[in-house]
């Protein structure tokens, strides 16, 4: 099943990026949390093997095999999904996570790559040169379900990091640009009325604060503000290793997750954050590449829409890092704590390097 | 071919992707070039305030000594307790908790807060001052708990009067500084003198506060200290002040029985010995914020405890004044002292009879036994020969027109009137008629304690007219220095007959048969004079009747010892006393007092007063006359004046 010449095809260059970058994680982690006595950096450790073994996993079946059973995985997620949503554990105020003992799942991390793979096999499959709207309905509609038990956890940031793998595997997949050119004129102008019908007062809240994060420097604009402190008074070096009075006096709360990239910020300055920086664009950049050299549309679509939410998500979080976007409970792939967003993101690597080292096989 | 052209779009799209992620990650990289590199000395100062916390030091104030080292005024340590609202969540929660653990009245606390709600939030706002050690340890536990992370205790020096309310008005007290006192090296929440030295030498005594920078975390927690700056303590001041001559005086009071106002100072360079104003205050109630009803009470208090009556209290010094008109006459070289006036009991001037207090009259006097007699009648026709202008050129020489400037703050000026003086105040000429009441110190004079004992310790010394002082010297950190006397106001050598006569006549009035028997101290040699101050006009005492006003009239007792070569000057004022002889035993208390301190011999002890009341004494000072038309209210010159000495 594993041939051995594939061995040679592995994109270790990526790999070794990604790896770099976990270490990253691991180190900030340690820095945020082991003087106040916590072990964090040991469970990202673990984390991370978990995370290496399901990309072996993810590595060692032929995409192709995977995507024709996608179905069954798509079925399988969203029936946990459900599940979380009536006998998930409360944390935070929202209902994500399955109590397995020693770690807690969250099922919302793994239907990403379960929508990559749907919505890949889907439109790779399509007959057709260019997709059509029909198939974009359906495609739609397979995102929608998820997304739409995920919004109800609630979790809406996460729910929102599906849209980038629809938009990103059909724009791949020939979507005609004037149907975007209409999604986003729709977006506009249904802006005003999601303000007012479907926004939460706390969403609403977390808006205007963007717009203004010192009218309320002590409420919602704190974080903010204090993030944007945090990575400004970093300067071009850093305050050095566990240095940082930003993070380590817990100005910015949850510097190990959500805000672990400021605090990288404020240590390491901005050297740090170019390195930092450096890496996550090599990894897309390759992983792009490896899309190119997929050796059909599945392949390509599937890696798509795997690094879609992986972008989207880094992206966001490093510019709310930076205090320059409204502050979401989306962590940074690969360097934030959390178990399941590091296995997930891992095996979806595993999918990646999956279609390139199978480029030259039947 | 479709496969081709299929593979030609995926590429051309995800090169597209490819080139969206460059721009994004620049723009990425930009953005943090500008927070990190162009903005960052602004960023770092905010991180800095974030957990960089500047602490003030409060500096003891200078301890105050008595001019024998004694410790007069000296700090001790108190427990503050203040709210800082920088990372408070809730501030009504921690109002509430702490006021429960406290025992405090969350309103009372609410309104403090608000009160310096517009303040930076890392200011602390002191909510108790001098916490109880009870009150410290309940607070400190739920701290502990971090239930009260805001909530902070500090030590801090705190003003202490050992002596309690002795000398309250000489010492003044202090308080934090109102909004108007900021300034000039003042700041917001300092405390500085209010009264008194504490006021006056507020500079030197204030000190300078240290700072301790410290890191705290974004519970407000402190975390470990970066620099500490430690304070200034203010500069030690000894004080010309005798506490044991300060003791003696209000001893001399309380055992007497009144209020009054007591200055006693060294006629040869104006050192005030002792400073008295009673009733009193504790000047400790102020140390730590008075709270509001002791404030109350002191204002509301009809005996009025917070009014310095040294300085602040102007009364009419009734027969003192005839010192000033006798000086007045034999250095204007009118008469000399043994030009005799015949007095039958009155005398008429202007067509007015004017009486004196003794009915048959006091025969013919010469100037001694004038002075020696308070005879009404001589010094009426000395003011009527010397005229009004001649008057006042004489009490300002002698330093009872104006103010002593004495170095301390809110001092009245006392009034002699003069016809300028009139012309200016009235628009109306003097009447020679006034003058007659001026001279037996009736009318329109009005002077304050601190006036009368510099006048006597002019006459005493020969006509220096030396300026009084509290501070003998001033530790500026190397050691005692000694301050200079200040400048001497003004001086005449008197001539040697007039100093005689004055000296002759103020002795026989307490060793002959004068008023001042009681300050008479076998071997000292007190000269003196008595005085009484009248509250209010016969006609007046008689409308104001059931008022429930205080009408007595007040006694002054004004002297020096001994004689020749005085030491020791002052004046006793007694309020509502009656009798101006009644001072005179306080006098002799602090003289002796004054005496056995100098010659090493134990100190005098009054002896409580058990023997019922004696009988009422006649008293030469009492108006005897039973009409008494206010000057001020007359528009004429032939006004019939209470004639009293």
């Amino acid at each position: 099943m594993f041939e051995k010449r594939l061995y040679y095809h592995i994109d270790w260059a990526m790999l070794a990026a990604i790896l770099a970058l976990c270490l990253m994680g691991v180190v900030q982690i340690y820095s945020a949390t082991a003087s106040s006595g916590q072990t964090l950096h040991v469970t990202q450790l673990y984390g991370i093997v978990l995370g290496l073994l399901a990309m072996t996993v993810c590595l060692a079946i032929d995409y192709r095999s995977l995507a024709d059973k996608s179905l069954f995985l798509y079925i399988g997620i969203v029936g946990l999904l459900v599940f979380v949503l009536f006998f998930g554990v409360v944390r935070g105020g929202s209902r994500r996570w399955i109590d397995l003992g020693p770690l807690n799942l969250q099922p919302s991390e793994f239907a990403k790559a379960t929508v990559a793979l749907v919505l890949a096999k889907f439109l790779g499959d399509s007959r057709r040169g260019a997709i059509m709207r029909g198939d974009l309905l359906i495609a739609g509609a397979i995102t929608a379900v998820p997304f739409l038990i995920i919004a109800r956890q609630p979790d809406l940031g996460t729910a929102v990091t599906l849209l980038p793998v629809l938009f990103a595997v059909a724009f791949v997949a020939g979507m005609p640009m004037r149907i975007f050119g209409i999604l986003a004129l729709v977006a506009v102008l249904a802006a005003p009325l999601a303000w007012k019908f479907a926004l939460q007062d706390y969403q609403k809240e977390r808006v205007s604060t963007f717009l203004d994060p010192e009218a309320d420097a002590k409420g919602a604009g704190y974080q903010q503000l204090q993030a944007r402190i945090t990575t400004g008074s970093g300067g071009p070096w850093g305050k050095g290793f566990q240095n940082g009075t930003q993070g380590q006096l817990r100005f910015l709360p949850v510097a190990h997750n959500d805000f672990i990239f400021s605090v990288l910020a404020e240590e390491h300055g901005f050297a740090g954050v170019m390195v930092a920086l450096g890496l996550y664009l090599f990894v897309i950049l390759r992983a792009l590449e490896s899309a190119r050299l997929a050796k059909d549309r599945l392949g390509a679509y599937l890696v798509v829409g795997v690094l879609a939410s992986f972008t989207f998500q880094v992206i966001y979080n490093i510019t709310m890092s930076a205090g320059l976007a409204p502050v979401k409970g989306l962590t940074l792939p690969l360097m934030s704590y959390g178990g399941s967003s590091m296995i997930a993101t891992l095996a979806g690597f595993g999918l990646i390097l999956n279609v390139r080292m199978r480029r030259f096989t039947n | 071919m479709a496969v081709a052209e299929d593979r030609r779009r995926i590429g051309t799209r995800l090169i597209a992707l490819q080139m969206g992620a460059i721009v994004m990650f620049a723009a990425l990289g930009i953005c943090f070039w500008v927070l990190q590199i162009v903005q960052h000395s602004k960023y770092e100062e905010m991180a800095e305030n974030n957990h960089q916390r500047t602490l003030a030091l409060r500096a003891p104030r200078g301890v105050m000594f008595d001019r024998n080292g004694k410790v007069l005024v000296d700090n001790r340590n108190s427990f503050t307790v203040s709210i800082v609202r920088e990372h408070t969540k809730n501030l009504d929660r921690t109002v509430e908790l702490l006021s429960s653990v406290a025992g405090l009245d969350p309103k009372q606390v609410k309104q403090i807060v608000d009160r310096h709600r517009g303040e930076p939030s890392y200011r602390p706002i002191v909510v108790i001052e001098d916490a109880s050690l009870a009150q410290v340890a309940a607070i400190t536990a739920r701290r502990l708990d971090f239930e009260l992370p805001d909530v902070v205790v500090e030590e801090v020096p705190t003003r202490k009067y050992p002596t309690d309310a002795l000398a309250a008005h000489l010492f003044g007290y202090v308080a934090e500084a109102s909004d108007t006192q900021v300034g000039d090296g003042v700041l917001q929440g300092d405390i500085i003198g209010q009264q008194g030295i504490e006021k006056a030498y507020n500079k030197l005594l204030m000190g300078e506060d240290g700072a301790r920078r410290v890191v705290v975390n974004s519970m407000g927690r402190e975390m470990r200290m970066i620099e500490e700056i430690p304070p200034t303590e203010g500069r030690r001041v000894q004080l010309t002040v005798d506490y044991d001559l300060q003791k003696a005086a209000e001893d001399g009071f309380r055992h007497a029985g009144f209020n009054g106002a007591a200055l006693i100072m060294d006629p040869r360079n104006g050192e005030v010995l002792t400073y008295t104003s009673l009733p009193s205050y504790d000047p400790n109630d102020f140390a730590a914020g008075i709270d509001r009803a002791t404030w109350a009470s002191l204002n509301t208090d009809k005996l009025r405890p917070l009014q310095n009556r040294v300085l602040q209290g102007r009364y009419s010094p009734g027969s003192t004044f005839k010192i000033v008109v006798a000086t007045a006459a034999l250095e204007e070289g009118l008469v000399t002292p043994d030009h005799h006036i015949t007095c039958n009991g009155g005398a008429t001037f202007f067509g007015r009879y004017y009486k004196c207090h003794l009915k048959g009259g006091h025969g013919s006097v010469d100037m001694r036994h004038a002075i020696e007699k308070s005879c009404n009648v001589y010094f009426y026709t000395l003011g009527n020969m010397l005229g009004v202008d001649k008057i006042y050129k004489w009490a300002q020489k002698l330093g009872l027109a104006g103010k002593t400037g004495i170095d301390l703050p809110n001092e009245q000026e006392s009034i002699v009137p003069n016809t300028e003086w009139k012309l200016k105040r009235t628009g109306e000429r003097w009447y020679p008629g006034e003058t007659i009441s001026v001279a037996i110190g009736q009318g329109q004079v009005s002077v304050t304690p601190a006036s009368l004992a510099v006048m006597i310790s002019t006459v005493a010394n020969g006509g220096t007219r030396v300026t009084p002082h509290v501070i003998k010297a001033i530790d500026e950190g190397g050691g005692w220095k000694t301050v200079p006397p200040p400048a001497v106001a003004d001086h005449v050598a008197f001539k040697p007959e007039t100093l005689s006569a004055l000296r002759d006549g103020l002795w026989m009035v307490v060793n002959a048969n004068g008023t001042g028997g009681r300050g008479r101290v076998e071997g000292r040699d007190v000269s003196g004079k008595t005085g009484t101050a009248q509250v209010i006009s016969n006609e007046g005492r008689a409308r104001a009747k059931g008022s429930g006003k205080d009408l007595r009239d007040h006694g002054w007792f004004v002297f020096f010892a001994p004689r020749d070569n005085p030491e020791i000057a002052g004046v006793i004022f007694g309020e509502h006393n009656e009798h101006g002889f009644l001072g005179a035993p306080i006098a002799r208390h602090v003289i002796e007092t004054y005496f056995a301190k100098k010659e090493g011999r134990p100190l005098p002890v009054l002896e409580p007063k058990n023997a019922p009341p004696a009988k009422p004494e006649e008293d030469p000072d009492s108006p005897p006359v039973l009409d008494a038309i206010e000057v001020a209210d007359s528009r004429s010159g032939d006004t019939v004046t209470v004639a009293q000495n």
